[in-house]
């Protein structure tokens, strides 16, 4: 029984964000893999090599912009897009984002609507 | 040399702090333009004595190297306090946001069908998250940046429309708590002349606080009245059957980041930043807000609010009091 379903990676330390997001998108099609800390982002992306990284920023552990960093400075997960849902807006961090290889960042709390319509999109990005 | 130029970043406390030291080691200050926008204000100032004094030079040295370990310190704490505030913001949008995103998977029909009514509750709920988010920001910048910020947008509304509302989006905790809750208009009460959404602000955190600090079974009690000091300004009155406050902590629980005790903010969480904030509205249309209480013996808090019938003298109040 394999999956079709694109596979998205969800990192939120939030419980109750975290399977929100887990339920919105796998209401929208995907299938979902989930690290509620950043050592497990990192593990799970090399183990699952996910079709797309949803990756918040204020993790307990590893600072998300890291795990963006660690993500894409390895060879076997550099291709995985990863956009970062942030709380905060300031221009130094969405600078930092993209420098660490981020596709793009929203901020939180999304318009999940908006968000499910523009994940196609990023898969689609990435070669 | 006979100026010493200083612009000042960190706002007003740290400006009032700075012209403290100054004036306090002899320097004058020569009132700056305001100028160079967001910049912060640059202080010129000059020593008293700046002619003919014989040991102006080593002196001069000496106070301004106090005066650049000072700002540096202040600069510090500054930072220190912008840290927290970005912590604290930090900590009410998570929850805030597994709120508005469970709301939009629920209006969406992801968990199954809605009704057109479910629908617009929902609606409802994820606009008044939004706007409780929006209210966040506003109270962040606000504490950033002193009262100056904030300004108020006076309305005629009936002060028991807002205790309403304010129970209404507390009543599934009373109900939870089985508290009593009544309102108590005195009759005749004039509407008041206020900015609505900060009166809504202020209740919505006594209120909050009185069902907070209120054991299971006990009474949250609303009263509206005119003040004795000055019959055209409203009293309101917010009364519980909770633990009660000391006497020794009424001044301090008004003042930024105060909790009463370390156990009491672990279980009952906040900011500290309620009452603090509660006062600065209640101040900034010319009204007062205190407490009645002792530990043990439940809590009262009095705030007054102008009516329509101050006609904008917004002093009598604080005269009378």
């Amino acid at each position: 029984m394999s999956d079709t379903r694109p596979l998205v990676l969800v990192v939120e330390d939030s419980d109750a964000i975290r399977t929100a997001f887990t339920i919105l998108l796998e209401e929208s099609g995907y299938a979902v893999a989930a690290a509620p800390t950043g050592a497990d982002a990192v593990r799970l992306a090399g183990e699952r090599i996910p079709d797309l990284v949803l990756l918040d920023l204020g993790l307990p552990d590893i600072s998300g912009l890291d795990v963006a960093r660690r993500i894409k400075g390895d060879p076997a997960t550099r291709g995985i897009p990863v956009v970062a849902l942030t709380g905060r807006d300031d221009e130094s961090d969405r600078q930092a984002l993209l420098a660490a290889g981020c596709s793009d960042f929203w901020l939180k709390p999304v318009d999940t609507q908006a968000l499910i319509r523009s994940l196609p999109g990023y898969i689609a990005k990435t070669p | 040399m006979t100026d010493l130029r200083l612009t000042i970043h960190g706002g007003h406390e740290v400006e009032a702090r700075i012209r403290e030291v100054l004036a306090r080691e002899g320097f004058r200050i020569v009132e700056p333009p305001r100028d160079e926008a967001g910049s912060g204000p640059t202080l010129v100032v000059e020593p008293h004595h700046a002619h003919g004094h014989p040991h102006l030079p080593r002196e001069y040295a000496r106070r301004i190297e106090e005066l650049e370990r000072t700002v540096l310190e202040l600069r510090n704490l500054d930072v220190a306090k912008s840290q927290f505030l970005t912590n604290v913001s930090h900590e009410l949008r998570t929850p805030l946001t597994a709120i508005v995103t469970y709301g939009e998977i629920l209006r969406d029909g992801m968990l199954g069908e809605i009704t057109p009514r479910q629908r617009e509750a929902i609606e409802s709920m994820i606009g008044s998250c939004r706007q409780l988010l929006s209210m966040i920001e506003e109270i962040l910048t606000y504490a950033r940046t002193n009262a100056q910020a904030i300004s108020i947008q006076p309305s005629d509304f009936d002060v028991d429309d807002v205790v309403r509302t304010v129970h209404d989006m507390n009543a599934s905790l009373i109900e939870r708590k089985s508290l009593s809750f009544d309102l108590e208009m005195a009759p005749g009460l004039p509407r008041a002349h206020a900015d609505r959404d900060k009166v809504a602000h202020v209740l919505g955190n006594l209120i909050g606080n009185a069902i907070d600090f209120t054991p299971d079974g006990g009474r949250v009690h609303v009263v509206a009245r005119r003040s004795g000091a000055d019959p055209r300004w409203i009293e309101v009155v917010v009364e519980d059957t909770g633990i009660g406050i000391d006497p020794v902590h009424h001044e301090l629980i008004f003042q930024e980041f105060a909790q009463v005790d370390a156990s009491r903010a672990r279980i009952h969480h906040g900011t500290g930043l309620g009452l603090a904030i509660a006062r600065q509205f209640v101040r900034l249309h010319g009204g007062r807000i205190w407490v009645e209480s002792e530990l043990g013996g439940g809590s009262r808090f009095y705030f007054t609010l102008p009516s329509v019938e101050v006609n904008g003298s917004s002093h009598a109040e604080s005269a009378a009091a």
